[in-house]
């Protein structure tokens, strides 16, 4: 079930009015209903899978309470471990398993051998990449005393799999998720609200902003020998702001989702293309995903603690890491690689927390250095998103060729569809909403302290009239393949 | 809570109100277009509408919307003919027209029913749906005959406007009809292409290998129902199968196969079947445009040729109260 769907549009107000109607006396019921809800919106997808969940879940519950009450350090140790090379083993097979099978047996016929690939039909069943981070970082925050096993199985069950979250995160931590579960819940007027907004927000974004310029990017990209360096430079900035519209859209539904039922979910997105340099960037694009790999891998491996050779090895191990959690093609590891180059200097020469505030903050508009440098954080990062949206290395190496030569002089050209011009001046005015919302948690946050409610409703209506005529088209979200 | 439900009702309220008056506008100017939806409109206007009320009518896909031209036919016998021809779908939207022919216009007394090697297949996908659109809320047997196709979800035919969702050019043509050249380029249905043959076929020969149509067993139900339905309504059934370019025939495998089960029908129901399979037409690629489609002037040829055909069957003389159903020469 697809949050752009008008199956999630029935699905939603029947869970709402069940949550906060029928079982809003017991928190017990509440979270009962929250865990079927989660299971049926996701068995949606692919029924079978579910058991692929439950069984997580259920060994992730176990192996919680084992190392938690365990006074043996070997019993901890082994409940940690099933823990970890299980969920992993998992997500290797489904996710990896073709990818280490035929980049072998390419590198076999490097040598002059040939051997004929093992392959499965293996599905990437929905979500796994998410829950079982969120299983993960359960385990390992335990096994290391930072909280205690939650004995409630339910309880539990519910922060795995709370649908608004199950498919494509933000990635939760216990810490912040389970005290929510597990605490009665008020209905909050002003936070549903906001959180109403918020989804109307991530819908636009999602529906007008990503699938429109999808149409374009993957056009561009599917067929990047026909188009000049110019129209591909074109095609990488519309896949730059598919993307960020596409998957912060998505967290934007899921966090006014998981609101309405008074719950708060991870920031995962904190408008990304105003950074002033790499680091920044990192720390507002993807923001659960990132903070996770600081937490459970860059600082166990050492951190920023060590001397420079530490600090550049740590840093290229978890983008290299990073890229890799995004799928098994050398696209996304060579991604994940050069963003690690990018960031590299400024952890060398300590310039990394230098852009911690929000850029040009209480003023309408950025100081030309400010501008300078988003620009050209903005033109590195569409420079990166060109690995990560092509097939493969040669078809990233071509665009590239094609880019920076005298190809790109050419005036840019599509003849896929003749409304480009509309469509840009369409992702122009979505900018500067951007722009004028940095400072919130989403871009028409403060819509509600700016204007009067008459013109705040001629808005959504007017937001509501962009998705009728861009919508219908449900597309997939694209960290769903993730 | 109360505040946040009524805040969310009084918000909703008009949006669902102008969904109405949206739904309205959208499809009342949306049939009036005579370029979108390969032209469509007229056609279901005309069915939907009462306004076919002919004697004769054609029923078929493609090759009969371009193959017969009933104007000739209406001049050659002095009767009231339209073409029904569909474009890109097989028996199970045919049979549509038919069900909305009947239930608002007079019984034809003949149907010319153009068969071809697809009639009785059915696709996966509901080709250019966008023709339904103006007609298909609350409207049951549009539904029955289009839900089973990748297309429309039930909510499209219960809820106004959700059809309407992302459909930015029906939505465009809808708002701009009335400033665009629109002028009907369907004559009583019918439209001659006017055009050379394309390369489409030579190049197909290069790559493809010939293939089997598989025959879809809900339609063959259906089609024997049709069959049934005309006899027992007493409108007389004429099967044609139109010239088919010859090289092309080829291709399906289980062409033989086929049309051996329109000549079954053809016995069993008594219906006449004319198969201009091997008519020299079918051998002169000028009059085609692609090995399935004659063009302008073949198909006027070929209507011709379909007329002295009809003559066995239709006089234009008086007819008498009692036989006005079918005036057939034996």
């Amino acid at each position: 079930m697809l949050f752009n769907s008008i199956n999630f549009a029935i699905f939603l107000p029947i869970v709402f009015i069940l949550y906060w109607f029928v079982t809003n006396k017991s928190l017990k019921y509440q979270n009962i209903l929250l865990l079927v809800s989660s299971y049926f919106f996701y068995a949606c997808w692919d029924w079978r899978f579910l058991f692929l969940l439950v069984f997580s879940t259920v060994l992730d519950y176990c192996a919680g309470i084992k190392i938690s009450d365990s006074k043996n350090q070997k019993v901890k140790n082994f409940w940690f471990w099933l823990s970890i090379s299980i969920n992993l083993g998992f997500l290797g097979f489904f996710k990896y398993y073709n990818f280490f099978v035929e980049s072998f047996a390419e590198a076999i016929s490097n040598l002059g051998l040939q051997v004929n690939p093992w392959t499965l039909k293996v599905i990437l069943p929905v979500g796994i990449s998410f829950y079982t981070f969120h299983g993960l970082s359960y385990v390992i925050d335990i096994y290391k005393d930072r909280i205690k096993a939650e004995k409630d199985f339910i309880d539990y069950s519910v922060f795995v799999s709370f649908f608004p979250l199950l498919v494509a995160g933000p990635i939760e931590r216990a810490t912040h998720l389970l005290p929510q579960i597990k605490k009665k819940r008020e209905f909050n007027y002003i936070n549903a609200v906001d959180g109403l907004r918020q989804i109307l927000w991530g819908l636009f974004k999602k529906i007008v902003i990503a699938d429109n310029c999808a149409q374009f990017a993957n056009t561009i990209f599917n067929n990047s020998g026909d188009y000049s360096g110019s129209t591909l430079m074109l095609g990488a900035i519309f896949f730059a702001f598919q993307i960020y519209g596409d998957f912060s859209g998505y967290s934007d539904i899921a966090i006014g989702t998981a609101r309405l039922f008074g719950i708060d979910l991870l920031r995962n997105f904190a408008f990304p293309y105003f950074s002033r340099d790499i680091a920044e960037f990192w720390r507002r694009w993807h923001i659960s995903l990132s903070s996770w790999f600081r937490d459970y891998l860059y600082f166990p491996l050492g951190g920023s603690k060590g001397g420079t050779w530490m600090k550049i090895r740590n840093i290229l191990i978890i983008f290299l890491v990073s890229g890799f959690w995004h799928g098994a093609n050398w696209t996304f590891i060579f991604w994940g690689f050069l963003n690690a180059l990018y960031i590299m200097p400024s952890i060398i020469f300590k310039t990394n927390r230098n852009n911690l505030d929000i850029v040009a903050k209480g003023k309408v508009l950025p100081s030309l250095k400010e501008l300078f440098s988003m620009g050209f954080t903005f033109g590195l990062t569409v420079f990166a998103w060109i690995f990560f949206r092509s097939n493969n290395l040669t078809q990233a190496w071509i665009t590239i060729t094609k880019i920076f030569s005298t190809n790109f002089l050419i005036y840019p050209e599509f003849d896929g569809d003749d409304s480009m011009k509309p469509k840009i001046l369409l992702i122009l005015i979505f900018i500067v909403i951007e722009w004028l919302g940095r400072e919130n948690q989403h871009a028409i946050a403060n819509l509600e302290l700016k204007f009067p409610k008459f013109i705040r409703w001629i808005i959504y209506y007017v937001i509501i009239l962009g998705l009728f005529y861009y919508g219908g088209k449900e597309q997939q979200f694209i960290y769903f393949q993730f | 809570m109360k505040k946040f439900i009524k805040q969310i009702l009084l918000f909703l309220l008009p949006i669902v109100l102008i969904s109405f008056y949206a739904d309205n506008y959208i499809s009342t100017n949306l049939k009036k277009s005579n370029s979108f939806a390969v032209k469509e409109y007229s056609t279901w206007n005309a069915i939907i509408d009462g306004q076919i009320n002919s004697k004769i009518v054609i029923y078929g896909s493609s090759r009969a919307w371009v193959h017969i031209n009933p104007k000739m036919i209406g001049d050659a016998l002095n009767v009231s003919t339209y073409n029904l021809g569909i474009d890109g779908h097989n028996f199970w939207l045919q049979y549509l027209r038919h069900s909305l022919l009947l239930e608002n216009n007079t019984n034809p007394q003949i149907i010319i029913f153009s068969l071809d090697v697809f009639t009785l297949q059915k696709v996966k996908d509901l080709y250019n749906s966008d023709q339904f659109l103006p007609y298909m809320l609350w409207n049951d047997k549009i539904r029955n005959a289009t839900i089973s196709y990748n297309g429309f979800k039930s909510i499209d035919y219960e809820i106004p406007l959700i059809r309407y969702f992302g459909r930015q050019n029906a939505i465009q043509t809808a708002f701009l009809v009335k400033k665009t050249n629109n002028e009907v380029e369907r004559i009583k249905g019918y439209q001659g292409q006017d055009r050379q043959w394309n390369l489409d076929f030579d190049k197909a020969k290069k790559t493809m290998k010939n293939y089997e149509r598989e025959l879809d067993s809900s339609s063959i139900v259906l089609f024997e129902h049709f069959l049934n339905e005309c006899k027992s309504k007493k409108i007389k059934l004429l099967f044609v199968y139109s010239p088919e370019y010859i090289e092309g025939q080829k291709f399906v495998k289980n062409r033989g196969v086929i049309i051996s089960l329109y000549e079954k029908y053809s016995k069993k129901y008594d219906i006449p079947f004319y198969n201009y399979s091997n008519d020299p037409l079918s051998y002169q690629k000028k009059y085609f445009y692609n090995a399935s489609h004659l063009n302008k002037t073949g198909a006027e040829l070929f209507t011709k040729k379909l007329i002295d055909s009809l003559k066995k069957y239709y006089y234009p003389m008086p007819i008498s109260e009692k036989n006005k159903h079918i005036v057939q020469r034996k």
